[in-house]
């Protein structure tokens, strides 16, 4: 019997101690996760040019690709002045080009970056990044937003690119047909094989905010449609999410709404004829959050095999004491959302990031940023049971000298890899960490 | 034997015990609710003190500062409504030498080229600190950009504005700070 209470309390003892991780206890030692366990760290792209805004997105063939920005090279005019802070020996310039790597072996190596843009631009960054969709052609298709004719990044122009079957990319063209008033694009296929791409437009200023607009395309690249107004009364800086079912035939959108009041909830709209006309909003949430401001930080939407949605969203809600991530699901295809469930709530005032995917089991993987205890953001993760209510520990992936920012996820089969952004002074850096997760 | 069980029983209990509360330590609490820097600036309180630099190199504290009345601006050249108020922030500015009072701009969430750029294509006549790792703009609770600080010369907040200002808003917030009429 003695045996058996000692094997127990051994038990008891490691169970505790591994579920109850050294990171989570001290939140500034880097991962060694309960469930997930994650490889090491590694860098995207050129250290020296301030590589920024990482958005990983899985080809059917089973790449993995990671598009991102970095500093387009200008040298100092007259020489690196003494003191400065910025790293590197390039000056900082608006410029910025959009880079893009694959993986074959689910983001631990990486094919060196092509360069997108043959055009030197201002490709946006942060909420505002390059996306990628990849076809079953193998085609990488790739928007990005760049500032408008006199510089205004908030009357920007949307870009396209996509393979030219050459090992570069076609010229960028710009696909919002009124100048200087669209930004935040997101690009897909559906499972019909179009492409769908999606964007805030402001050609309308008013009376309400922000328009959702869309356009589909062939994967050659030809347009099938006009831009086309969907929705309106979004707000004017926080990025979409889109998800697809019944083979193209609907589609899914999530976005965060401003009212008259500037009440900032998220809704979801849904479409029943690929895109062509979406319902009502539904309101995903009565957050309240009411802020004249720009949160800069938009939701994410993911859909699981029994087809119910999952969001996950960053709200300060009513007051500060509400502040944090949040999870809400619809079991009904869009029409009602159980209440919200608190992921993280705000270990100190700060705008946090989000992005969720959902694993073929059902499983939802959850990334964001949060403050650790010295004040300094880092990339949080943790998983929900297809049960909707067993959260795994949350898990620390970042060790951020500065700040790390906007994790995004990329799911397959068992394979799992998160990127984001790290920023220390006028220095960035893309992390990538990849994990093969337990079903 | 059942004394030796006991003791091991209650070993267990005291072992769970310790490694429950590390496990719920304020790190790993799933639904905490503390905010852990300072208070929220409000109206009559002293100004959180900050030390940043300019886009030129120069010092920009708050104790630079002293003496005149302040605005304070936080704003990022990616944000519509900040956009959308600059020119009225910069016609302050404008003013500023004549009626005795100073402008700081602190760009957030924002790089060293694009605010560069920003400046010069809005023609800010007023300086621009770079809150680089976004201490400043945590200590001021800015959950999105604009938000603007009148705080006098002895360092105390007068008057906040949480998204853009209007002029009449301005207007109202520059009396605060008794430099009313002159503008």
């Amino acid at each position: 019997m003695n045996v058996t209470l000692s094997r127990l309390l051994l038990s008891m003892l490691w169970l505790l101690t591994y579920g109850c991780t050294a990171e989570m206890i001290n939140p500034g030692i880097p991962s060694r996760s309960a469930s997930v366990r994650f490889t090491e760290e590694i860098h995207l792209g050129d250290s020296e040019r301030n590589p920024s805004t990482p958005f990983l997105r899985y080809a059917p063939d089973g790449r993995l690709f990671a598009i991102w920005t970095e500093d387009h090279d200008q040298p100092w005019p007259n020489g690196r002045p003494t003191g400065h802070q910025h790293g590197g020996d390039r000056a900082p310039s608006p410029l910025r080009n959009a880079l893009v790597a694959a993986s074959v072996d689910d983001g631990k190596t990486w094919s060196a970056p092509r360069r997108v843009n043959s055009a030197v631009e201002a490709v946006q960054g942060e909420e505002n990044g390059p996306k990628i969709a990849v076809g079953a052609d193998k085609r990488a298709y790739i928007v990005w937003s760049i500032p408008g004719e006199k510089g205004d990044k908030t009357r920007a122009n949307i870009r396209f690119a996509m393979d030219d079957g050459k090992g570069g990319f076609t010229p960028a063209r710009t696909l919002n047909e009124v100048k200087d008033a669209a930004r935040f694009p997101i690009i897909e296929f559906a499972p019909d094989g179009k492409l769908l791409i999606a964007w805030i437009d402001r050609r309308i200023d008013g009376p309400k905010p922000r328009q959702l607009y869309l356009m589909r395309m062939e994967p050659d690249g030809q347009a099938l449609t006009k831009n086309y107004q969907v929705g309106e009364g979004l707000c004017e800086c926080c990025k979409l999410s889109i998800n697809f079912a019944d083979g193209g035939k609907t589609v899914y959108m999530v976005d965060r709404e401003v009212d008259g009041r500037k009440i900032r909830n998220h809704v979801l709209r849904k479409s029943t004829d690929g895109g062509t006309t979406f319902s009502a909003p539904v309101e995903i949430s009565n957050d309240g959050w009411q802020v004249p401001s720009c949160p800069h930080s938009g939701p994410s939407l993911g859909r699981d095999s029994r087809g119910q949605l999952h969001v996950s969203w960053f709200t300060l809600g009513r007051s500060e004491q509400e502040a944090g991530i949040y999870y809400s699901v619809s079991k009904d295809d869009g029409k009602t959302f159980a209440p919200r469930q608190l992921a993280h709530a705000n270990t100190a005032p700060e705008t946090l990031y989000n992005n969720l995917v959902v694993g073929d089991d059902d499983t939802v993987y959850l990334a964001w940023s949060n403050l650790d205890r010295d004040n300094r953001a880092q990339i949080y993760f943790r998983t929900l049971a297809p049960d909707g209510r067993t959260w795994s520990p949350m898990q620390q992936v970042s060790s951020a000298k500065g700040n790390a920012s906007r994790p995004n996820l990329a799911l397959r089969h068992n394979e799992l890899t998160i990127a984001w952004t790290e920023t220390d002074g006028e220095d960035s850096r893309v992390v990538i960490r990849s994990a093969t997760v337990q079903r | 034997m059942k004394l030796s069980r006991m003791r091991i029983g209650l070993s267990a209990a005291l072992v769970y015990v310790i490694l429950t509360a590390m496990c719920m330590s304020p790190s790993s609490a799933q639904h905490e609710h503390e905010i852990k820097t300072t208070a929220a600036p409000t109206v009559g309180a002293p100004a959180v003190a900050f030390d940043l630099k300019t886009l030129d190199g120069k010092s920009a504290g708050l104790t630079n500062f002293r003496g005149k009345p302040l605005i304070l601006n936080f704003f990022a050249s990616w944000c519509d409504p900040c956009r959308d108020e600059m020119p009225l922030i910069n016609d302050l500015a404008s003013k500023a030498a004549k009626d005795g009072y100073n402008v700081l701009g602190i760009a957030v969430e924002d790089t060293r080229a694009a605010v560069t750029e920003f400046t010069k294509e809005s023609k800010l006549v007023f300086p621009i600190a770079l809150d680089l790792n976004s201490t400043v703009k945590r200590a001021y609770r800015i959950f999105g950009p604009p938000a603007t600080f009148f705080i006098d010369g002895k360092g105390i907040v007068r008057d906040i504005v949480l998204g853009p200002i209007t002029e009449e808003r301005a207007r109202n917030a520059l009396q605060r700070l008794g430099v009313a009429g002159k503008n």
